[in-house]
């Protein structure tokens, strides 16, 4: 299915960052093997200039592939409308065995790649480019990410046939009583905002002592809460929150949320949900930049500010997946 | 030193079939508060050199430090601000907007710092009483005289306050008495602690008697007679 307007979107944005990313990787190549602040030599001065421009087309065509999870959840969404049986994203993310790791990868991507961004943004503060070895390894290192991310993006596509019979959201997440192939599971709503509101309440105190203190073992400790929040938050949203938005206790879906119906609620969850993780987690990450000449004050900011904006997120996400709940409990019942 | 190079080789369009190489290994000192000359025929290298000192261009190979620091080769949003406070250029076409009055291209270089418009005004003011065209003040700067623009141009160059001043070639399109006024001004900049390269073959200029020294610059290399 690659004759329409988001395939063929998503297709262009993904070779263009491969693209871009090719082609830095052949100066990662070589910043690695001859990269030498200290010299004078032609070679040096040449990477110099080399590692700017291809430094800015890698931030470029990682910013793309960021977006491009945005595109291709959208995507997934309009594809359901000619799949049989599916009725949102999930539908059609299912509708072959290449959807949902695809949108793993996309999701793991956001990360890494916004990590290289965020090394690339601390690199140029200072003046001797302390982390040019560190960031185009690091482009290596996450390269094999991109292709997948690529391929799996298009075995998805090519493999989407209009006659294919999949399962809607409301068989795929149904509680597990229900009969359905549940996907999540942790135990009983109950349960599981006990967890939810739990780790949120410690990710907020840890967030802010470390606004008061800063110690990189609670930086640690602030950046593995964000993890484990990531994935409870993604199983609560889809079996709890989401049904609340709803106002349908057996529909549960992570991609319904996103349609203009429910006023597009999704993207304000999952941005501020993506954005303060990726914040809280790279806040611990960026420690051992320290260490570069000129860029002790530099990651300091940037740890601050960090998370600063994780906690001012992490508040926002909690106002906007508890709203729904807190006006069906004060309302008793359908609003 | 306030500059030095080592071993400084640019080369323009390299490894293309119009590949020029401008200057070769070339390597000198220049003290802090003395007027050098940069002294040779059209296309011997000079203002490749002046503009490396001015890191405008990068070397292609070697050393350029200015202030203690290899400015050209800082990343750009290093370079732009170290070269905006160490460096004043005076350029051989005064490169002025005729369109704007002469105290607006004065100071221009104090835009990008957000520097008040009342600081604006009045460091342009004591500067253009220094060079005598306070009375052109807001005159358009293409209506005025070739002396008097390139009094707005060195007024420009001095706006910052930089310890470094580059001249390239600025008396070339002057008669004799604005050439020996020029002079006189660069003579008394020196005075107050400027370092000043200027770059030119005019007698004038080289056997003024505030260089300090005249570097001979010939086939991109610097020429020990």
């Amino acid at each position: 299915m690659f004759l329409n307007a988001w395939s063929l979107a998503l297709t262009l944005t993904s070779i263009a960052a491969i693209v871009l990313g090719a082609i830095a990787c052949r100066t990662a190549i070589r910043v690695l093997r001859h990269w030498d602040p200290a010299s004078d030599s032609e070679r040096q001065i040449r990477l110099e200039g080399e590692i700017w421009l291809s430094s800015t087309l890698v931030a470029y065509g990682l910013g793309f592939q960021i977006v491009s999870v945005v595109l291709f959840v959208l995507a997934a969404d309009e594809f359901c409308k000619v799949i049989v049986g599916a009725m949102c994203a999930t539908g059609a993310l299912l509708a072959n065995s290449y959807g949902m790791p695809a949108l793993l990868v996309k999701l793991a991507g956001v990360f890494f790649y916004g990590f290289w961004i965020v090394l690339h943004q601390l690199d140029i503060r200072s003046e001797s480019y302390p982390l040019v070895r560190t960031k185009y390894f690091y482009l290596l290192a996450i390269y094999p990410l991109m292709v997948a991310d690529f391929s799996l993006q298009t075995l998805y596509i090519a493999g989407l046939k209009p006659d294919i019979i999949t399962s809607c959201c409301a068989v795929v997440f149904a509680a597990a009583t229900g009969g359905g192939p549940n996907l999540l599971t942790i135990g009983s709503e109950g349960l599981q905002l006990i967890l939810y509101y739990t780790t949120m309440a410690l990710l907020a105190g840890l967030g802010g002592m470390l606004l008061w203190r800063r110690s990189p073992w609670l930086q640690t400790f602030y950046a593995a809460g964000w993890v484990w929040f990531f994935g409870l938050a993604l199983v609560v949203i889809t079996m709890v929150i989401s049904s609340y938005i709803y106002a349908m206790p057996y529909h549960h879906c992570p991609f319904c949320i996103l349609k203009p119906e429910y006023h597009f609620i999704g993207f304000g969850i999952y941005g501020a949900l993506i954005l303060g993780a990726f914040l809280g987690i790279s806040a611990a990450a960026v420690e051992p930049c320290r260490k570069g000449a000129g860029l002790e004050q530099v990651v300091a900011t940037y740890q601050q500010r960090a998370v600063q904006l994780s906690l001012g997120l992490l508040l926002l996400f909690a106002l906007l997946t508890s709203y729904h709940y807190i006006l069906y409990m004060a309302a008793g019942g359908e609003v | 030193m306030l500059i030095e190079l080592e071993n400084v080789t640019k080369v323009y369009n390299q490894g293309r079939s119009n590949e020029v190489q401008a200057l070769t290994e070339v390597s000198l000192a220049i003290a802090p508060q003395t007027m050098v000359c940069l002294k040779g025929p059209s296309g011997s290298g000079k203002s490749t050199l002046l503009s490396i000192i001015g890191c405008i261009f990068a070397p292609t190979s070697g050393r350029a430090t200015i202030a203690g620091k290899p400015l050209a080769r800082l990343p750009d949003r290093f370079l732009t601000v170290h070269r905006r406070a160490t460096i004043g250029f005076i350029f051989q076409r005064f490169n002025i907007l005729p369109a704007l009055s002469v105290a607006e291209n004065i100071v221009l270089p104090l835009l990008p710092l957000g520097v008040s418009p009342k600081a604006r005004r009045e460091r342009a003011g004591a500067l253009m009483d220094q060079l005598a065209i306070r009375h052109r003040e807001h005159f358009p700067a293409g209506q005025i005289s070739g002396g008097e623009l390139q009094r707005v141009a060195i007024a420009r160059a001095l706006i910052n306050d930089p310890p470094i001043i580059l001249a390239d070639e600025p008396t070339a399109h002057l008669d004799s008495r604005l050439s020996r006024e020029f002079m006189q001004i660069m003579a008394d900049l020196k005075a107050a602690g400027k370092t000043i390269v200027i770059t030119s073959h005019d007698p004038l200029v080289t056997e003024h008697a505030a260089i300090d020294r005249v570097i001979g610059v010939k086939d991109g290399r610097i020429d020990v007679p």
